[in-house]
Order: C-alpha cells, then structure tokens, then sequence
C-alpha cells in the first residue's frame, strides 16, 4: 500500500511539471520501471453484474416440465412448444431458456455458460435492501459487516494493486459490494473523468493542484481517501481516447445502461490499465405489476441483458481467456403468479457465469418438482444453493483466491463443479 | 447570434420580474417565545460558531450574513421560527408564479399533462396521424408532428410536468425563508420515497410531495404516515391501490349482482365501434382481472417507513398487513391508466351508496369495501376480528407509528440526518423518549436533538458531508445567486450522483458519507464548483465582487482569504487557506490564468451548455421561457443583468479561487 502511494504520489508530481495534458507521466513512469505495466495482461479478470429488484429465475430459465409451475402461472408460463409465437429455447429437454435470450444460446452450446438454478441466501429475508445488502456484505446474518466480498476479494488477490484500476464498479456511486478498507474506484463514464474547465487547460491545471493537495491534506479520513483515489484514477485515464471508442469484432451493444457499462469494462480491459475486478449493475426486475410473458417488461429486461453481455464478450475477443461474468440478484420470485400479473419478492433464482474456464452447457444445482410441500414457506424456489458456494467458486478457480474465511466468514461450503476441472 | 440567444433567454426569464415589481411586504410574525436552551456554549462554541453550525444542518446553506442575523436574534429564537415555518416567502411565489402545475390537483395534473402513450392514442382518434405514420419515425419527427396537436387542445408532455417538479424543488431550497421546513419536506420525502421512473406513479408525485409530505414535516409521525398511505403516489408505487382479497369469498349476493351488471357495460362499452371506446373497455376488463392479494406495500411500510427491518415483525405479519390493506385504492382520476380502475364501481354507486357499503372516499383515496378481504388477522399480536373495513388500516397504521422499534428507527434516521451518520445511542434514546411521551411529534424530537449536548459535540461539528443536492444548494446560496434556470443545477446534482425524484427503490438515497463520496462523484463536485464560479452554469449567475461589497481583492491570496470567509462563515479555515496560499503566491499565476481566459474566450463563446446538452429536457428548458405567463414584461432589465454578468471583479482569477473553494474539501463538510 506504502509502496504504491509512493509510486503515484511521484507520478503526481511528475504530472505537474508537465502539465495536465501532456505526457501521460504515470504511463511514462510505469514503461521505466518496466516491471509494472506486463503483468497487467496476465490478469484475470472477473466481471460482477448485480440484477437489482430479484429476477424471476423460473421465467429467465424455465423447468419447462413441471406441471406444478405450469399451473400456478397461468399467464406466465411460456413452453418450448414449437407451436408458440415465440417458444422457449430448450436448453436440456427439462429447463428452456427465455425467447428474448437467444443470443446466450450458442454460448451455452458452446459450453462457455453454466447456469445454476436455485441460488439464492440462507437468510429468509425477502426485502430488497436486506437481500442485497447481505449478499453484496457476502454476510448474510451480520448486518453490521463494514467491507463487501468484492472489497474483500480485492484484499485476496494477493498482490498490490499497481493501478487505481484493479476494482471499477461502473455506476455513479460506491456499491455495497466494494465498501471497505481496499482501494476500488467508481465511475459513471470514462469521459467525465478529469478535472475540466473548457478551452482553459491552465487554470484546470492550476486548479486540479490545489484541489489534489487541499483533498491530501484534509482531516475527514473519506475526503482524504477518497480524494487521493480520484486523482490517481485521472492520471490514468489520460492515455487513451475513451470518447471515440470503437467496439472489436462487430460487437453491438444495447443502448440501455447495462450495455454502456459492459461497453466502459471493455474499455478498461483493452487499455490493459490493471483491472481485475469488475462491477456493474442492472434495474428493473421487481415485477409485481404485469410482468409480461414473450414480451412485456420482463422480455425487454432479460434482452438487455444477455445482448449486453453478448456484445461485451464479441468486443474483448482475444481477452476471453482472461475474463469471466458472473450475474447475481438478490432473491427470486414466487412460484406462483399474483392478482396483478407479476410476481412477488420468493427465495431462489439462478445465476449466468461466462468464461473459457466454466463448466457451461450446464444447468447446474437443484430444482425440485414445484409443488408445493417442496416450496419454501409453501409458496417459493427453495434455495438448494448458498450463493456464497458459487461466488468462492469463481473466486477460487478464476482469480485465484483461497482464503474463503476472509472472503466469506463463518461460512464453509463445497464447489458444486460451476467451474471446468483443472486442465 | 449567440448574443441573441443569450439575451431572449434572459428577456424570458421569470426571476426578472422579481426586479420588475415591488415586493409586496407580507408582514413577518412575530418572534416566538422558546423554552429551551442551546448548550453550544459549554461544548465551548462561541455564538457565531453554534449558529454557524446550526445553520449548516437545518438549512440548505447559509446566505451571507445569515450566521450574524441568526447570532443576533438568539439560536433558540430562529430555531422555533423555523420550526413554525410561517416566515413569508414573496420572492419564492413569484419565480415560482410561472409553474403551473404546482396548484393543480392531481385530475388536473392527469387532464393536462397526458403521458405519451395517451397523446398518441389521441392524435390517432383524432384522424390527426395515422398509426403507421408514427411508428416509422424518430422521436424528433414524431414531437414535431404533435406539437401543433398538444398546444391546440392545451396539452403538454409529461416531461415538462417533471420539470416543473424537479425546478419548484431547487427554487424553494434555494430560495425559501423557511428553510427547516423544505429540508424537512427532501427528508420525508427519501424516507417515504416514490419515483418517477415508476411510471403509473410519476403523474402524482408532485401532489405527494405538496399535499402529503410537506404540510405535516414538522407534525404528528402518525399524520405523515397515513398521508403517504391514502396517496395515490404511493398507492401506485407500492401497488397496493390493485391488491384485494379474494373476490368470491367476500362477495355478497348483492355484489355479485353489481358486478354482473358492471360486465355487461363493459360489454355495452366494448359494442362502441370507436376505438377510444374499445380501447376503454379493454383496459379495464385487464384492470378487473388484476384483482389479488400484493403485499409489496405493507412489508415496506413495516420495514422502511414505521418499525425498521430489526423491529420484530414476520412475514406472517407482512402478509396479514397486506390482507387489511386490501381495498386502499385511488378514488378515479382521468379516464386512463391504473387510476381510474374503479371508475364504474363508483360510478355505478354514487356516493350515498358507497357510504352505506362501507367505502370511504377522502380526496384522491378511495377504500374500496368490496376489494377487502373481511377475514380475521393478527397483526404484531394484535387482533382484527373479521369483518371489519377501512378503519382496521388506520389502526394498523396507529399501532405501527406508536411502536417503540418505530420510535428507535425514526429517531436514528433523524440524528443521521442531522447530527451525525453514527449517532449516539445515548442521543437517540433521549430523542426516543420524546417521541414516544409527545405522541410522535417531530419538531419536538428535533428540539430534543437540538438541546442535547451530541448535537454539538466534536463527534457532529463539521462530520457530516453535504449530499450533491446540499452541496449544490449550499453554493447558490452562498454566492447570492440568481437562478433562472434550475435545470441546470439538477444535471449537476445528477451528475454528481441523486437524481432527486429518480431513485428508483423505496428505501430512498442512503442517507450516509460514503454513499456519497466516491472518486467520480467527487471529481464532478470539483468539477461542479470551477464551472458554477466561473458561470459556465447557464442561468446561474451571481456577482462575486457584490459578495465582498464591490471590493476587488488585491491578490489571490486576498481573495482566497475573503472569500473562503464569505462561504464558510463560522469555520477555521486555517488549514485551507495554508495548503492553498504557496500555489496562489506564483507571481505569474494572476497574469496566465487570465491571459489563458481571455484567449478561450476569443475562440469559444462563453456560455457553451455542453454539461447539459444530453439532457433533453434541457432543450425544453431552453425553449420553454416564451410560452410562460411570468415572462411577459421585464425586458427593460436584462441589459443590465447581462452587463453584470461580464462586469469587472468577476475576472477569472477571483472565479477560480471561488471555483476551488467549493470544490474544496471543506466546503463539502456540513
């Protein structure tokens, strides 16, 4: 930690005698020192969606089979019957995915996407701020957990962050997840980046100084972190043009938030600016209220959703090996369809992990037929997976983290095999 | 041409008119009489300095020379003022006089400001556009099309009502005398959060925040709470206004027979040849079906607005909170959409029949005694025998606002609010008991808060951090500036991280440092406070040199001197002006920064809105001014306005300096 605030604290002031805007002196810095900018490709990369509402994993990936859940949703239940406007994809003649999805198909096919069916907290909570707050702690009975997993996994990589870099969440503020003692960084665009005063590059010069140096030496411990964060971050940005970013290999991303986020990782990925850790999220999955089947509100989300991550995946092509996505939300949704057309805050849902490195082609976990004896509380997916046992997994296999007691405390648990065997 | 664009921008402008006409002097009341005392002096605070930090947490900001009037007239005396919230507010009512909307009831709102779908459906039966037409083109070709439409029957889009809600909330915060009472209103609000990107909720919003939020702010907990329940804004953000109980078991002879005879109007609707009629009639055949139990709103009341996620309730609870919550719905309004659902029902009826069935129509709220669910429930070991109605919500919602885990949670969220993000328990449960022995009377908790020594103890001067909106407000007020155009100031706000009105989930912005501070959002604040001093805000503007009473400082020393004085009046300042003064000593500095100035000036123009050209409600903002009554008239003034905005002292070194001191850490302090 010393030893990397030394490092950019120089770079700072080599900055200064060039000027914002000039060298990029951090990057200028790095190639003398030769040793710091290499490694960064043999990173591996791990990239955290967060589905914020509870996405109803049954209409996502749906036990087509079960004649429980055919009649509890009346309305909602979509089959694979090639009779139907718009069936469900069969995945494995007993779980289809939704129509709106296909662009996740060949990746299944493929094997590079493993899905796990039934993930969801031993904590019964069925609030959205406490599901997503216990998941993002990875604490599910301790609500005073000052750090998140991801912050903790920060902790685990096992070697300094060189970058301000190595943690982004893509969104205007601090999630859960990344709270805590390690350096993370968040940002809503790559563009905004830096201290701006149009056409006058010498007062922002002048003016960045004395902000970097005020924030340097202020008594409230978050400005002053927070501050030195924001500053490293700048000088690193100032390399590339983010503005005219062109995506590889035809990749089209959504123009929804979702996709402009997994657009920004991209980015970060390609500048080879030390990121290991990767966060975004994504809204709109509370629905109560007219859910939709084939089409409607839900179609619309899961689209946005498995298009963005599609188009991520095409744009960073020969970085595949080094990268997985992992989709998380905070419960499911009940079995059974309310009077409005939606459904109600349930228990398990199911996850997306993407990589070279998966055991995909798979859904994973287990489902039970969904009568009723077999919900929980007689009315929801039981969860038969403890998302931490997937998360440690990934952790584990992708970035190398073994200290699953840090990482999750009081807490131990069995790989369920999301992950390829060691090759 | 872009002088011209400037100058009808400010030819329009509604603040003008508060130059124009003389304030007519509504007479302030008198001072009110206080029992209470402050202890700032033994936490050893001088006057200056307890008035200093009591105006940074129960106003949006201090304007120059407030921390001196509010020393004079006693800390006690002002915070009782405050807390009656009759000070008058002519020059806020007249730059709000040009908001249309903010007098209108909710149906009002529903008949004026039509949401997109609707317009278009309308246009359509108005032979006005074929449907084909529309569906082929772009957003731009497509306003265009129905511009003429819109302004011809008096409609305007929804977009515009949002920007008058979004535009009255900066003014008032900026602008009101009755601070503690707005600030109060921004806490009840995110406590009780709605939304607009709910779409079913968003045309009520406003009224929520009018006529449910802010004249009970200072009042009886348990009044707010069930403001909010009988409010269509949350009805519909929480769902409950569809959940009923199970139909056929509730269903008397009587009503089965009502309901049959309301299937064949529907069915009389539906043989209506015109498409409006069939669209109609569909839409509430859908509406009927959505009959069923969601208990969405009575897990959140529980959790978030009354006993806190720890505050010992089940989900058996939740569950039977929501069963005697069945039947709160909206009493019809418009003819479109979710709310007017129970429009034959009550049509059908009319109001003596109602009466006599047990439903209750009060404003906008309607109970709906046929969609309640009349078994018996338990609620928190309380018992509703079956058959009750309507009265069973209001008791549940008295238990739950006179629950002590209640007291617990709203009195931390309050000292959170306002003294510290982790208060002390000994704090709260001072405050606990006064909300428990003053039946929930929140300006007594606030006394409470006031007059305990935590409140101005080490562990709360200055340990707060302003939220974006706070540190935004804080600014304007601090300069003295004008606002003609608040909009502006939301894309910051945005910018920096609340989307006020837009935070999506019902537990409101967290209320807390570190959600706030992070590196982007703190860039922006630096960001934010180099272009609001050098006016690159559009329709923001100030004169910096009128701040220090037309003195033009020496140096930038000097002026970092005065200046950090004039906005952090009552602070030690020591350590920003020691970090800063080395840097502003370079002999040169004065010379580049302005030559630097002078050139970008030369090759750009001035007021360039690139910060909030994405935004098109922006465009609207822009346009928007002609079509407003408030604008008329004025015209003499905008020269000299404008030649203010270019007057001497507000050279660029000055600017920068102010630039720096609001994006300084302190400043972020509260």
């Amino acid at each position: 930690m010393r030893s990397r605030r030394g490092f950019i604290k120089s770079g700072a002031l080599a900055l200064f005698a060039t000027g914002i805007g000039g060298v990029p002196t951090f990057i200028a810095r790095a190639a003398q020192s030769s040793k710091i900018l290499q490694p960064y490709k043999k990173n591996k990369i791990m990239v955290c969606i967060f589905q914020r509402g509870a996405m109803d994993g049954l209409m996502a990936v749906t036990p087509f089979t079960d004649e429980y859940l055919k009649q509890a949703r009346p309305t909602l239940f979509l089959s694979p019957a090639s009779g139907a406007a718009k069936p469900l994809i069969d995945l494995d003649s007993r779980f289809g995915l939704h129509p709106s999805m296909r662009s996740f198909e060949p990746l299944f096919r493929e094997k590079r996407l493993a899905i796990v069916h039934g993930v969801g907290s031993p904590n019964s909570t069925r609030s959205h701020f406490d599901a997503q707050d216990y998941m993002e702690s990875g604490t599910p009975f301790n609500k005073g957990t000052s750090s998140g997993w991801l912050n903790r996994a920060v902790g685990l990589l096992g070697h300094e962050a060189a970058t301000p870099f190595q943690a982004v969440s893509i969104s205007s503020s601090l999630p859960r997840s990344f709270y805590g003692n390690n350096p993370t960084l968040a940002i809503s665009s790559l563009q905004d980046f830096s201290i701006q005063l149009r056409g006058n590059p010498l007062s922002a010069n002048m003016a960045a100084r004395s902000f970097e140096e005020l924030y340097d030496q202020t008594t409230d411990a978050l400005l002053n972190k927070t501050g030195k964060e924001s500053f490293d971050a700048v000088k690193m940005l100032q390399k590339t043009d983010t503005r005219n970013y062109q995506p590889a290999n035809g990749a089209e991303y959504p123009k929804t938030a979702l996709g402009n986020s997994l657009r920004q990782v991209a980015q970060l990925i390609k500048m080879d600016v030390g990121l290991e850790i990767a966060f975004t999220e994504s809204g709109g999955w509370d629905t109560h209220f007219n859910q939709g089947a084939e089409n409607g509100t839900f179609a619309r989300n899961v689209e946005d959703l498995s298009n963005s991550i599609t188009a991520f995946w095409t744009d960073i092509g020969a970085y595949q090996d080094e990268v997985d996505v992992m989709t998380m939300t905070e419960f499911g949704r009940t079995v059974r369809q309310n009077g409005t057309g939606g459904t109600d805050h349930g228990r398990g849902s199911c996850m997306f992990i993407l990589g070279n490195d998966v055991n995909g082609g798979l859904v994973h976990g287990n489902m039970p037929a969904l009568a009723q004896e077999n919900l929980e509380d007689g009315r929801d997916v039981p969860v038969t997976t403890d998302f931490r046992t997937v998360f440690c997994e990934v952790a584990d296999r992708h970035l190398n983290i073994h200290n699953d007691p840090v990482l999750f405390p009081e807490w131990k648990g069995k790989a369920i095999g999301v992950m390829a065997a060691n090759t | 041409m872009q002088q011209f664009i400037k100058l009808s921008a400010w030819l329009f402008s509604p603040l003008l008119l508060i130059f124009a006409v003389p304030l007519s002097e509504t007479p302030v009341p008198p001072l009110p009489k206080t029992h209470y005392n402050f202890p700032y002096k033994s936490a050893g605070l001088t006057r200056e300095e307890a008035a200093a930090h009591l105006l940074s947490r129960f106003t949006f900001g201090a304007r120059p020379g407030d921390v001196e009037r509010v020393a004079e007239m006693g800390l006690e005396n002002w915070f009782q003022q405050q807390l009656e919230g009759q000070l008058p507010d002519d020059s806020l009512e007249l730059s709000l006089q040009g908001y249309d909307a903010l007098k209108m009831s909710n149906e009002q709102i529903v008949a004026t400001f039509p949401k997109g779908g609707q317009i278009l459906r309308m246009a359509v039966r108005d032979g006005l556009i074929s449907k084909d037409s529309v569906q082929g083109a772009d957003k731009k070709d497509y306003r265009a099309m129905l511009a003429p439409y819109l302004q011809q029957k008096g409609y305007k889009p929804e977009a515009e009502l949002f920007r008058q809600l979004i535009n009255q909330k900066i003014l008032r915060a900026a602008l009101s005398n009755n601070q503690l009472k707005e600030l109060l209103t921004d806490f009840w609000f995110n406590h009780f959060n709605v939304s607009l990107t709910k779409n079913d909720c968003a045309q009520f919003v406003l009224a929520y925040e009018r006529d449910a939020i802010r004249p009970h702010v200072t009042g009886l907990f348990e009044t707010l709470l069930l403001a909010t329940a009988h409010s269509p804004a949350m009805l519909t953000y929480l769902d409950n206004f569809s959940s009923s109980g199970p139909v056929a078991q509730n269903e008397k002879p009587a009503q089965a027979g009502l309901r049959q005879r309301m299937m064949k109007e529907m069915m009389a609707r539906a043989a209506d040849t015109s498409r409006q009629a069939m669209q109609q009639a569909e839409k509430i055949q859908k509406a009927r079906k959505a009959q069923g139990l969601n208990e969405n709103y009575a897990r959140e009341i529980m959790e978030l607005h009354t006993l806190g996620v720890d505050g010992g309730y089940t989900q058996s609870d939740v569950t039977q909170a929501a069963r005697v919550l069945t039947g709160w719905t909206i009493y019809p309004i418009g003819d479109y959409g979710v709310a007017q659902t129970m429009r034959p029902v009550v049509q059908r009826l009319g109001e003596d029949r109602l009466t006599r069935q047990g439903f209750v129509h009060e404003g906008d709220f309607l109970f709906a005694a046929n969609r309640h669910d009349r078994e018996e429930k338990t609620i928190l070991g309380n018992q509703f025998p079956a058959g009750g109605g309507y009265e069973e919500g209001v008791q549940l919602l008295h238990i739950l606002a006179h629950h002590p885990s209640t007291a617990r949670f709203i009195c931390t969220k309050l000292a959170m609010r306002f003294c510290s993000d982790n208060p002390s328990p000994a704090l709260i449960s001072k405050m606990e008991k006064t909300f428990g022995e003053k039946d929930g009377n929140i300006g007594q908790v606030l006394i409470t808060m006031a007059c305990a020594p935590e409140f101005w103890s080490n562990t709360a001067l200055r340990q707060k951090t302003k939220s974006p909106f706070e540190l935004a407000i804080s600014s304007v007020r601090a300069l003295n500036a004008k606002i003609t155009m608040p909009y502006q100031l939301f894309n910051w706000i945005n910018k920096m991280g609340q989307k006020i009105y837009y935070y999506q989930a019902p537990t409101g912005f967290p209320d807390r440092g570190q959600y706030w501070i992070n590196t982007g959002s703190l860039l922006n604040r630096m960001n934010f406070g180099l272009a609001l001093s050098s006016q690159r805000i559009p329709g923001i503007s100030f004169s910096l040199l009128a701040l220090n009473q037309g003195h033009e400082p020496e140096s930038a020393e000097s002026a970092l001197l005065t200046y950090s004085k004039l906005l952090m009046p009552g602070r030690d300042l020591q350590e920003t002006v020691h970090r800063l003064t080395p840097l502003l000593n370079d002999p040169e500095l004065n010379k580049k920064i302005n030559a630097a100035a002078e050139q970008k000036s030369m090759a750009a123009p001035p007021v360039n809105n690139r910060e909030g050209s994405a935004d098109s409600m922006m465009e609207e903002e822009n346009k928007k001014p002609k079509e407003r009554p408030s604008q008329k008239g004025g015209g003499k003034n905008n020269f000299t306005t404008m030649q203010m905005q270019v007057a001497p002292g507000n050279n660029s070194m000055l600017a920068q300096v102010v630039g720096i001191v609001i994006g300084s850490p302190e400043f972020q302090r509260k």
